[in-house]
């Protein structure tokens, strides 16, 4: 039923990878020409010399390089998680902020903007994601067996929860305009992304996200059913919370640098498997190809759209994903 | 003086769609500072495209931003507020002992219900924001209680908003506030006119980032509000001129490509001046900026920044800021 060949596929996204990260450090407000851009980082590579002013070389290696590179990884990694989740769950639905992932990191986020702790805006992201899956996987495990549909409805709650005491720190303490600040970290956005940004989600993606591409095989035994698994000599349990834990480090990783930015795991994945069918080992790989070079793009409209005003990264998202998503329904019903 | 650069026509439409008319026969020119008139004299008008009228002068206020407690302060009026909320930051010294006896009941902006248990006449907002059922109410809520809303015109949005202010805008408030109070603000806008007069525009046409807020995603004074007005005003070219804007979500490659010769910080107790450097100084690229680098930085507090009786100190504070850079 594939239609595309995933071998084929992945050469083609991998190369719109590089053209993507390549063209999209060159676009921006300021007027920079391409071979000025790679020269410059040519030159922070220890490959010649920058043929740019000392600020304008900033804005290729501080702002622009640093920032695409997050979106990419980002991209990636949430699309990623999104693929690993709508598998455990065997929920088309699913998302890597199920599980209360991302009002939970949300709240540390706001918690620090709007309260002054001190602590690192990423850190107390990414402590609060963590809060939020400890709490729901505590209240899944309260309820009986830990089966996905219960831990669904524990995310569920641990979600209202930390949304409602984020609501209520915004209208506690929000003064002035701060609040646009809160705004555009609760829809997503990678304006803050620096190269400290980069190493937090590359890291993320090499060390926990391509392990995790390498399950492919065991999620495939997860389609018909946990017997059916154990039938097949998978360790469900084990495996379950391994990947449910890794997806919930990415996403973490990713949101505690960007903030929750909205569809990308959650309609990539479908889209990937619209063209090449359910198999993980190639599901995985492809989303999270897919969703670093539409992130990279997503990102690029967000910065340059209205130059030189910014919006955030989710509206974007958000505003082709669903058409596109509608889109692709339609073609899989025409089809099927 | 550079105000004088703005297309001036542009902007007299706009200001004649705030119309105060005197009915009854009574002269237009109402009474003397600090006497409450007995004229019966109303005074009907569209705010931010509400029609309001008052058939006598208010004299119970609530007055919601620094920007209004100030106005009813500078034009003597001070004994009319019965309550303020959500102030930005202390009131300057010339009206500080009038401001000591008022009280504040709420530190942001207060619920209706806490607006009509003060049973006001007017409530005065420096935001339009103001009026929503979530916050002091709606205007047209407000209005069945008998109770009188208005908001500075100059910072209207969703109607009647200045295509490009000037300071006949900010005069234009202050007379507006006037006529409403029944009482003369000749005196205070020929001062204030005297004082804009004296203004040296010694800007000289460099560039001026006016950063209000923000740390990943700068908001900055845009191309038609209240900080275009102050920089064209002392002669610094905004370099987020072209943004149809107030205030707008900017972008630091914008800026770092500009490389302004100073930059103005909004002092606000919610997000310093010096909070603004820090942030400044801590992201690489606008770390080098030459304004960064030489510390070149004019300071403008938060109440003063938006349009107001307050907008020509705010003028003259930055042109006499510049000179003390230009030695």
């Amino acid at each position: 039923m594939a239609k595309v060949s995933p071998l084929a596929l992945g050469s083609a996204l991998a190369v719109a990878l590089v053209v993507s990260i390549t063209v999209a450090v060159t676009i921006g407000p300021a007027d920079i020409r391409f071979d000025e851009v790679w020269r410059s980082i040519a030159s922070h590579l220890g490959v010649g010399v920058s043929p740019l002013s000392e600020l304008r070389d900033g804005i290729v290696w501080q702002l622009r390089l640093p920032r695409v590179l997050t979106a990419a990884a980002v991209g990636a990694g949430l699309a990623l998680s999104g693929a690993v989740m709508q598998a455990i769950t065997r929920n088309p639905l699913a998302d890597p902020y199920l599980l209360g992932l991302s009002s939970g990191a949300a709240l540390g986020a706001v918690s620090v903007l709007l309260l002054g702790a001190a602590v690192l805006l990423p850190l107390a992201a990414f402590i609060g994601a963590l809060l939020a899956l400890t709490l729901t996987l505590l209240l899944a495990g309260s309820l009986g067996a830990i089966t996905p549909s219960r831990t669904v409805l524990a995310g569920i709650a641990v979600s209202a929860l930390a949304s409602a005491i984020t609501s209520f720190v915004i209208f506690w303490s929000v003064t002035g305009d701060s609040y646009r600040e809160v705004l555009s970290w609760l829809l997503g956005s990678l304006s803050g992304a620096r190269w400290p940004a980069v190493a937090i989600t590359m890291a993320a993606i090499i060390i926990i996200g391509i392990p995790v591409m390498m399950t492919g095989r065991l999620l495939d035994s997860f389609a018909f059913g946990d017997l059916q698994a154990a039938s097949l000599g998978v360790n469900v349990s084990a495996t379950r919370w391994g990947l449910l834990g890794a997806s919930a480090l990415v996403t973490g990783a990713m949101v505690s640098v960007s903030g929750s930015i909205g569809f990308v795991g959650l309609i990539l994945p479908h889209a990937v498997r619209l063209l090449v069918g359910p198999g993980h080992r190639a599901l995985l790989p492809l989303s999270a190809l897919l969703g670093a070079v539409f992130l990279v793009w997503a990102d690029t409209l967000a910065r340059t759209l209205f130059d030189p005003r910014e919006i955030p990264v989710g509206i974007v998202t958000a505003m082709i994903g669903a058409p596109v998503f509608a889109f692709l329904l339609t073609r899989r019903k025409s089809s099927t | 003086m550079s105000a004088l650069t703005y297309p001036v026509l542009a902007r007299v439409a706009v200001v004649a769609g705030v119309s105060v008319v005197a009915l009854g026969g009574c002269a237009a020119t109402p009474t003397a500072l600090d006497a409450p008139t007995t004229t019966a004299q109303r005074v009907e008008l569209s705010n931010c495209g509400f029609d309001v009228s008052f058939d006598a002068a208010p004299e119970r206020v609530i007055t919601i931003k620094s920007s209004t407690t100030e106005m009813l302060l500078a034009l003597g009026l001070g004994d009319r507020i019965i309550g303020t909320a959500f102030q930005d930051g202390p009131v300057p010294e010339q009206w500080a002992s009038d401001a000591a006896g008022l009280t504040l009941i709420a530190e942001r902006v207060p619920s209706e219900e806490a607006v009509l248990d003060l049973e006001p006449d007017l409530v005065f907002a420096g935001w339009e924001s103001t009026f929503s059922a979530d916050a002091a109410g709606e205007r047209a809520d407000l209005t069945s209680f008998g109770i009188n809303t208005f908001v500075s015109p100059s910072a209207c949005q969703s109607a009647e908003q200045p295509a490009q202010l000037s300071f006949d805008n900010v005069f234009s408030d202050i007379e507006t506030v006037a006529a409403i109070f029944q009482v003369d603000a000749t005196e205070l806008v020929n001062a204030q006119r005297a004082q804009l007069e004296a203004i040296e525009a010694n800007g000289n046409s460099r560039t001026a980032l006016w950063y209000s807020s923000g740390s990943d995603t700068p908001y900055v004074g845009a191309g038609i509000g209240a900080p275009q007005l102050l920089l064209d005003t002392v002669g610094l070219t905004n370099i987020a001129a072209d943004v149809n804007a107030t205030w707008a979500p900017y972008n630091w490659e914008a800026v770092v490509d500009a490389d302004p010769d100073f930059i103005v910080l909004v002092d606000a107790d919610w997000n310093s001046a010096e909070n603004k450097i820090g942030v400044l100084e801590a992201n690489p690229a606008t770390a080098n900026l030459s304004a960064v680098k030489a510390g070149r930085y004019l300071v403008v507090p938060f109440a003063a920044s938006e349009a107001g009786v307050r907008s020509v100190d705010a003028a003259e504070s930055l042109s006499a800021q510049i000179a003390e850079f230009d030695g």
